[in-house]
């Protein structure tokens, strides 16, 4: 029995610095977590929350003891703890990876409310490289929300499932083949509307490549693995779920594109969730495994249209492979497992009229756009980018190899000011929204209400001086004497309905919890 | 006096029928053609300030 598919997102974002030579983007990603965290209150003296990082296995395979890997644990001390990490008040994490600023999302159960979530992101960016502005006036911070820098380096933008133990164990870690049959094929050829587009080509297969579609693709090498800044995998396989392990998995994509578009988010997520449910139901039984399906990728991002060779011999586009999924979708509907994904029909009708666009569109052989009959170009980054793109080749005459179409591209990006391209496309109302100024302003500052997310917000927002741990299964509180600890091991408990009136009523963290022990007992 | 009432009576039904978004061809025309342009100079200013050596600068580490 398939359980509610609870999502989350991860984005890396690009950082560019001007001024000060000697600071690093380390650094700088540092002091824009740091920015933030204290103009919402978290950097107040006696407030000082640590990333628990006990929970975190990044070199333990979900297919077993033979595809892990041995590494030291790094110790990180409680200075850099605080120095690098944020646990925010909307129950998301603001936080330095490597040398990138990255948000991840609170839990959300729908798509749109997923892309809200992210918006807000983007939004906190924002608010974040103003803030910096501010103390720092010298240190200039641009900010991008894409995932290559066009000289062969990629950052991810990673998504999160949640997945019945069972069915996860049966469909991915147990028998890669059924992956391959199912989840793969559908997982390489949704960047037909995942894809954030792209000028130019990053790896040995792309050189020469006009436009892609995805950015990602040239960064894929495996289906399976553990890595992340090479040789990476379609799905990540670390054994880091994040819950209770012997009821829950989380499935970790490192395939997706970021989509500034709210409709490609939105779709990427929904549709994703679906097919997810259906595996786990048992519903699918289709075999559209690619005799290639790295090289698929690749062949689809340079050409959305092209036919890709099928292991039993036949040849299918992406756009045909989709429909098949979506008409399984549309059988699924009415069953528990569709009832259990928010805004089922929704992302159903978004699905059905995006395919039905690609149909239609005509694109020349040199990437004009000759017909765009459903309005791509207002739902999809990659045709809304190419648009742009080549309306700026048609008043300067300029090829493909022209060096500022990759400037145009990556100013598309843009979050750090409301000057991004995309967000003056969005003004002008140039591309369509799902999500409203509102909903997005809600995020910024509160949780989803219906996951485990507004347990951990609602703790933050109240007892933040009382913490002195958290992640993204557990919150630690620091009662003198005593450490107390309230594990979140089930991501579909710790919502308002359950627990509003008890934070409502609970003054400190201690009456908190004695109200918990009391409902327990 | 007559003149100018019809004058702006005309202009009233126009901008009600753009709330309605069935303005006329060449008045939808004329509109989407300024926005354009003004995109066209949006993105002039934005490639301007970005600078010819942005791309050269524009380096990124491998994220995790």
């Amino acid at each position: 029995m398939s359980i509610p598919k609870i999502v989350g997102i991860e984005q890396e974002y690009a950082i560019q610095l001007k001024g000060d030579p000697s600071l690093t983007a380390f650094e700088a990603s540092c002091m824009l977590v740091n920015a933030y965290a204290r103009s919402v209150g978290l950097r107040e003296p006696g407030s000082q929350v640590l990333w628990d990082y006990a929970h975190e296995t990044p070199y333990e395979d979900i297919r077993g003891r033979l595809f892990r890997k041995s590494a030291t644990r790094q110790v990180v001390s409680d200075e850099d703890n605080l120095r690098i990490n944020a646990g925010l008040p909307n129950g998301a994490r603001f936080y330095t990876d490597h040398a990138h600023p990255e948000y991840s999302t609170a839990e959300s159960r729908g798509a749109r409310q997923a892309i809200a979530c992210d918006k807000a992101g983007e939004t906190i960016l924002r608010k974040a490289a103003a803030q910096l502005k501010q103390l720092c006036p010298e240190v200039g911070i641009t900010l991008y929300k894409n995932n290559s820098d066009h000289k062969g380096h990629s950052y991810g933008c990673h998504e999160n499932y949640l997945l019945d133990a069972r069915g996860h164990d049966q469909f991915l870690a147990g028998d890669a083949r059924a992956a391959g049959r199912v989840l793969i094929p559908f997982l390489v050829t949704r960047q037909v509307f995942t894809g954030a587009g792209k000028v130019g080509g990053e790896a040995a297969h792309s050189r020469g490549a006009a436009y892609q579609i995805s950015q990602r693709a040239d960064f894929m090498e495996n289906l399976f693995g553990l890595e992340t800044t090479h040789a990476r995998p379609i799905i990540n396989t670390r054994a880091e779920h994040h819950a209770d392990a012997s009821r829950f998995r989380r499935l970790h994509l490192i395939i997706g594109d970021a989509n500034m578009c709210e409709t490609a988010g939105f779709l990427k997520l929904g549709a994703t969730q679906i097919v997810l449910q259906m595996m786990e139901d048992g519903f699918l039984d289709e075999d559209l495994a690619f005799r290639d399906p790295i090289d698929a990728l690749g062949r689809i991002s340079r050409k959305y249209d092209t036919a890709i060779a099928l292991d039993n011999g036949h040849r299918m586009t992406a756009v045909q492979i989709q429909r098949r999924f979506l008409e399984r979708a549309e059988a699924f509907a009415g069953t528990a497992g569709a009832a259990a994904i928010p805004e089922y029909d929704a992302i159903l009708a978004c699905w059905a009229d995006v395919l039905d666009g690609l149909d239609r569109l005509k694109l020349s052989p040199d990437f004009d756009i000759e017909d765009d009959p459903g309005a791509l170009c207002r739902k999809l980054d990659w045709a809304l980018k190419l648009w742009l793109l080549n309306r700026y080749r048609s008043t300067r005459s300029s090829s493909w190899d022209h060096p500022l179409l990759k400037v145009l591209d990556l100013q598309y990006h843009r979050v750090d000011s409301m000057d991004g391209i995309f967000y003056k496309l969005q003004q002008d109302k140039m591309t369509d929204r799902l999500c409203d100024d509102g909903q997005v302003a809600h995020f910024v500052e509160h949780a989803p209400e219906d996951t485990r997310a507004y347990f951990r917000s609602r703790c933050i927002q109240k007892y933040a001086r009382e913490m002195y741990l958290l992640n993204w299964e557990v919150v630690g509180f620091d009662n003198g004497e005593v450490h107390r600890m309230v594990p979140l091991l089930n991501p579909l408990q710790g919502t308002r309905e359950q627990f509003e009136t008890l934070f409502d009523n609970a003054a400190d963290s201690i009456a908190m919890m004695s109200a918990l022990e009391a409902d327990a007992a | 006096m007559p003149e100018s009432r019809q004058i702006k009576k005309s202009k009233k039904k126009n901008v009600r029928k753009k709330e309605n978004g069935q303005a006329a061809p060449e008045q939808l025309s004329r509109e989407k053609k300024e926005k354009l342009e003004d995109l066209d100079n949006y993105i002039e200013d934005v490639l301007e300030e970005a600078g010819e050596d942005f791309l050269d600068q524009f380096k990124q580490i491998e994220g995790q």
